[in-house]
């Protein structure tokens, strides 16, 4: 029934390789490899790229779209839109080459926020609060048509610790809401409307930091359906037969681990900083094996087959556990992307390889995963972003460089003509031009221009992207999950899981910032007042 | 530099010029982006290319402070460093000094200013204002001028013009000196103030320097005087200079200011309006700017102009979207700084088109009309063409408004 499938050469943990193959009407096809990249949005864009660097990143393939920031227009604005593909239209993806899902909530959203309701989940926009229904929540979807939605599910964001009765409530409540959202199209008795049209649903794993709540939620979904809900589903027989894969959204379950850990030690198990919206790179770091157990418990009951997916991961390490021991399929690259907001442009790759390594040794002995730009030590530096790849223009196989746009940069194949006398060489296929450098970012990130910010974005979920294929050749050798095991113990040695770099390029970020603030921002606006609209605003 | 004049406006004084430079050909009349640290704002030099961009601007003053000259050396330009292989366009740093600077001195030797990093007294010279350009290497380069605000009056303005022109021997012989004539082209800038005799004398003294300068600019504008002056002083400056050098209008960026300029003679323009104003929400069309953080936008599933050849508009960017991302996505203004570019250089490729075509004054009538329709047209703008035999109220019941007659998108009222 559903336009897209996921099939897997193997189900066993650490060696799970898969195809998740979308095939559109049209007749076109998306291919996205796992383990692989979910690429993180922010108001539907992805963060500092323009619409030609978003279709230019081939890297970008999947995009999340949380929805709660349309919330404050109701209806919401991309209802609006017409045609087959409202969603892409509307923010501007390639239905042939984007595969886009939708979500009520930003997963990496942490904040404390009103209680859910019998009927509603309370979403949050620039405005305020909104309560979203279930309804609601269908008829957006019927209208978007995006390729993928998430579920609504009771997650509670208000302060823990949830109470057994909570925990209940939310695993009703999720379980109801999925039988809402997979209930065939009330329109579909019109003509022309099939199943095929249904959106394919991936369910939030309910149950919180309670092992026996996910075991639960579970087995829900693999259960026999009955009597009513039998009926509204016809023909599935289980939940989980309308369900392409499941998900976990790591911020909330670290909400109620942590408080969990507080009841059991009588200590904080993680510093509550780390949850600030001004600091989310890395919320969750070194707590990967708490998180295992319930992961474990959630996809236990349940068939090897579906898709699985893991948001807000904090760095590679904690991404290669996930593989190893539970065999996770897709990660969001929000950490990745977070990290160009603060000057990183990352260096690492997966299997380590013979090229020498030139990111900064850390006093305990482990390289950074990257380099914070801001630091002096570029100015001087003309040599191109990483290291561990070559760049495009003086690679003799482009499959060994880093193909994003500030490495690989590619002349214009197409210019705009303003006049009939404009003349512009005819470009015959694409020149690829020498990489961007260390001192050329480190330049802009201290005169705070942004496009430091946008090379580095495209640079660092190609890097990341570049990781997730090195991680499937791994798997996909014959002895592969002796092999992955190996090379991730190797990587752990090299590589310092403590983001050290991540750490000092927000300090200096930090003082970038605050300098600005004195100096340029406020002339700018000054500027502003005396020579344009009377619409003052921040610059960024 | 080759300046070759390919067509001129029958009426007007407008002209269409081929300009070969180091770095390529760049048609004029045109509008040059600024990207005054190495960067147009959020774009990539390989964007701005394929936006049909052929000529863009830096700024001395900041480069000079960063990255610095030992960076731009060692990346053996402006253009490697940025990745810009187009023609490239720096001032002299001292207009900057004036602006940026409350510490700044004049005296003959150069601008004694205060740097904005170390605190300490920093020279800049004539001399070390060309060697800076050297550095940087751009295509054009401009002599450094003892710049007053437009709004200066008394002895202090002739003592500028006067220095600007002793500067101006200072920067020939330095860019002799350096054998950089046949890779950089010096332009002179016009300096004087609004007083037309000092204009004049001005232009005399340079205009005696020809042999050792490319090219012209017009500067000491742009500072807030009456545009009705404004225009004058243009008109004044584009009518004595040589035909076969090109005339460079600083500071100019409004569409109607930029036909005005190409109307009395003007080849190229500079501003930082068109990338600024994108940042704060504002798309710039022929029917005039449209201010998208309005509500007006919030469901307008239509682009920006649907004629517009930009990556956005063509892209189907609607308004809607754009309301809902302009001032808190980046990304926002990447896609207006995009059309706004574009905009500008489509109305100087039009212009182009039609000197070429010989309907430049029709082309004049028709902005004009589309651009300023019922809210009446800038007094000056009417004048400065009728100066050049353009009248914009020929078979026209239009209303005329005194004042700079700037169109701005206010407020949510219909």
């Amino acid at each position: 029934m559903h336009s897209i499938s996921f099939n897997l050469a193997s189900t066993s943990p650490g060696t799970r390789v898969g195809t998740l193959t979308l095939v559109r009407p049209e007749g076109q096809t998306i291919t996205i490899h796992t383990p692989g990249l979910i690429t993180s949005t922010s108001r539907g864009v992805v963060p500092h790229l323009s619409r030609d660097h978003c279709q230019s990143t081939e890297a970008i393939r999947w995009a999340n779209i949380p929805f709660e920031t349309f919330l404050e227009q109701s209806p919401p604005i991309p209802t609006y839109q017409t045609g087959p593909h409202p969603l892409h239209k509307f923010l501007g993806y390639e239905p042939s080459r984007n595969l886009l899902s939708m979500s009520i909530r930003d997963p990496h959203d942490g904040r404390e926020m009103p209680p859910n309701g019998q009927n509603h989940i309370s979403a949050y926009c620039v405005r305020g609060v909104r309560k979203v229904t279930s309804s609601d929540w269908r008829s957006h979807v019927e209208k978007c048509k995006p390729d993928i939605v998430f579920a609504m599910s009771d997650i509670p964001f208000t302060p823990p610790p949830y109470s057994q009765k909570r925990i209940t409530k939310s695993l009703e409540r999720s379980a109801a809401w999925l039988v809402d959202m997979l209930r065939p199209s009330d329109s579909g008795t019109h003509e022309g409307e099939d199943l095929a049209s249904q959106p394919n649903v991936m369910v939030h794993m309910a149950g919180g930091a309670s092992i026996a709540a996910r075991k639960a939620f579970a087995e829900t979904l693999d259960e026999a359906l009955y009597a009513k809900e039998a009926e509204v589903l016809k023909p599935l027989k289980h939940l989980n037969d309308g369900i392409l894969g499941y998900v976990f959204d790591l911020i909330p379950l670290r909400l109620s681990l942590k408080t969990e850990n507080t009841i059991l030690d009588g200590a904080p198990a993680v510093e509550d900083d780390d949850l600030d919206q001004g600091n989310t790179t890395r919320p969750v770091r070194a707590l990967i094996a708490d998180f295992i157990p319930l992961l474990e418990a959630s996809l236990a009951p349940l068939p090897q087959s579906k898709l699985r997916s893991v948001n807000s991961t904090s760095c590679p390490h904690e991404v290669l556990q996930f593989i190893r021991d539970i065999g996770i399929d897709l990660f969001d690259a929000r950490w990745a992307q977070r990290a160009a907001d603060i000057g990183v442009a990352l260096d690492f790759k997966f299997p380590l390889g013979e090229e020498p390594l030139d990111t900064l040794q850390q006093a305990h002995g482990k390289r950074d995963i990257g380099h914070n730009l801001y630091d002096t030590r570029y100015a001087h530096d003309f040599s191109r972003l990483a290291s561990c790849f070559l760049d495009g223009a003086s690679a003799p196989d482009l499959a060994k460089a880093c193909a994003c746009a500030a490495c690989s940069p590619s002349a214009p194949t197409s210019h705009i003509s303003h006049s009939y006398i404009d003349s512009f060489a005819e470009v015959k296929g694409s020149t690829i031009l020498p990489p961007y450098s260390r001192a050329y970012l480190h330049h802009l990130l201290h005169t705070h221009e942004m496009s430091s910010h946008t090379l580095l974005v495209m640079h660092n979920i190609t890097v990341l992207d570049a990781f997730f294929a090195g991680i499937r050749s791994v798997l996909s050798q014959d002895n592969g999950k002796e092999r992955f095991v190996t090379e991730v113990a190797r990587f752990e040695k090299e590589y310092d899981e403590k983001l050290t770099v991540f750490d000092q390029a927000r300090v200096l970020w930090a003082e970038v910032e605050r300098a600005r603030g004195k100096g340029r921002l406020a002339r700018e606006k000054a500027k502003q007042n005396e020579t344009t609209l009377g619409t003052a605003v921040e610059l960024e | 530099m080759e300046f070759e004049i390919l067509a001129k406006c029958p009426t007007t004084k407008a002209r269409v010029a081929r300009m070969k430079l180091p770095h390529g050909e760049t048609m004029l009349p045109t509008f040059m982006p600024v990207a005054t640290q190495a960067a147009i704002k959020g774009l990539t030099a390989q964007q701005v290319e394929s936006l049909g961009i052929t000529l863009m601007l830096n700024n001395t003053y900041h480069l000079n402070l960063r990255p610095g000259i030992k960076v731009l050396d060692e990346a053996g330009g402006a253009h490697k460093f940025q990745g810009w292989t187009k023609n490239l366009l720096t001032d002299s740093g001292g207009f900057q000094l004036v602006s940026l600077s409350k510490f700044t001195t004049i005296t003959e030797e150069g601008a004694l200013f205060e740097s904005p990093f170390t605190g300490e007294p920093t020279m800049l010279t004539p001399e070390e204002s060309i060697s800076i350009q050297h550095s940087i290497g751009a295509d054009i380069i401009m002599q450094l001028d003892d710049v007053v605000s437009s709004l200066t009056v008394g002895p202090r303005v002739e003592e500028a013009m006067e220095r600007s022109v002793r500067w101006l021997d200072r920067c020939i012989a330095q860019h002799k000196r350096a054998g950089k004539e046949g890779t950089q082209n010096l332009f002179a800038i016009v300096q004087g103030g609004l007083d037309p005799a000092l204009r004049d004398r001005c232009l005399g003294e340079m205009i005696k320097r020809k042999d050792g300068v490319a090219g012209y600019a017009i500067g000491g504008l742009s500072g807030g005087e009456e545009k009705d002056v404004f225009w004058r002083v243009i008109k004044q400056c584009a009518d004595k200079l040589p035909e076969e050098r090109p005339r460079y209008s600083m500071g100019i960026g409004f569409a109607e200011d930029l036909l005005v300029c190409v109307a009395l003679g003007v080849d190229m323009a500079d501003c930082v309006f068109p990338t600024r104003t994108a940042r704060f929400g504002v798309a710039l069309t022929f029917n005039g700017p449209l201010n998208l953080k309005l509500q007006k936008h919030n469901k307008d599933m239509g682009p920006i102009d649907e004629n517009c050849p930009c990556p956005t508009c063509t892209s189907g960017t609607s308004r809607a979207m754009l309301h809902h991302i302009v001032t808190l996505e980046t990304a926002a203004a990447h896609a207006l700084t995009q059309h706004n570019i574009v905009f500008q250089a489509q109305l100087m490729g039009r212009a182009r088109d039609a000197i070429m075509a010989g309907t430049f004054p029709d082309y004049l009538r028709t902005f004009f009309k589309t651009y300023f329709g019922g809210d009446g047209y800038p007094e000056w703008c009417v004048n400065a063409l009728r100066s050049v035999g353009v009248d914009l109220l020929e078979n026209m019941d239009a209303k005329v408004v005194p004042g700079d007659g700037a169109k701005w998108e206010y407020s949510d009222a219909p």
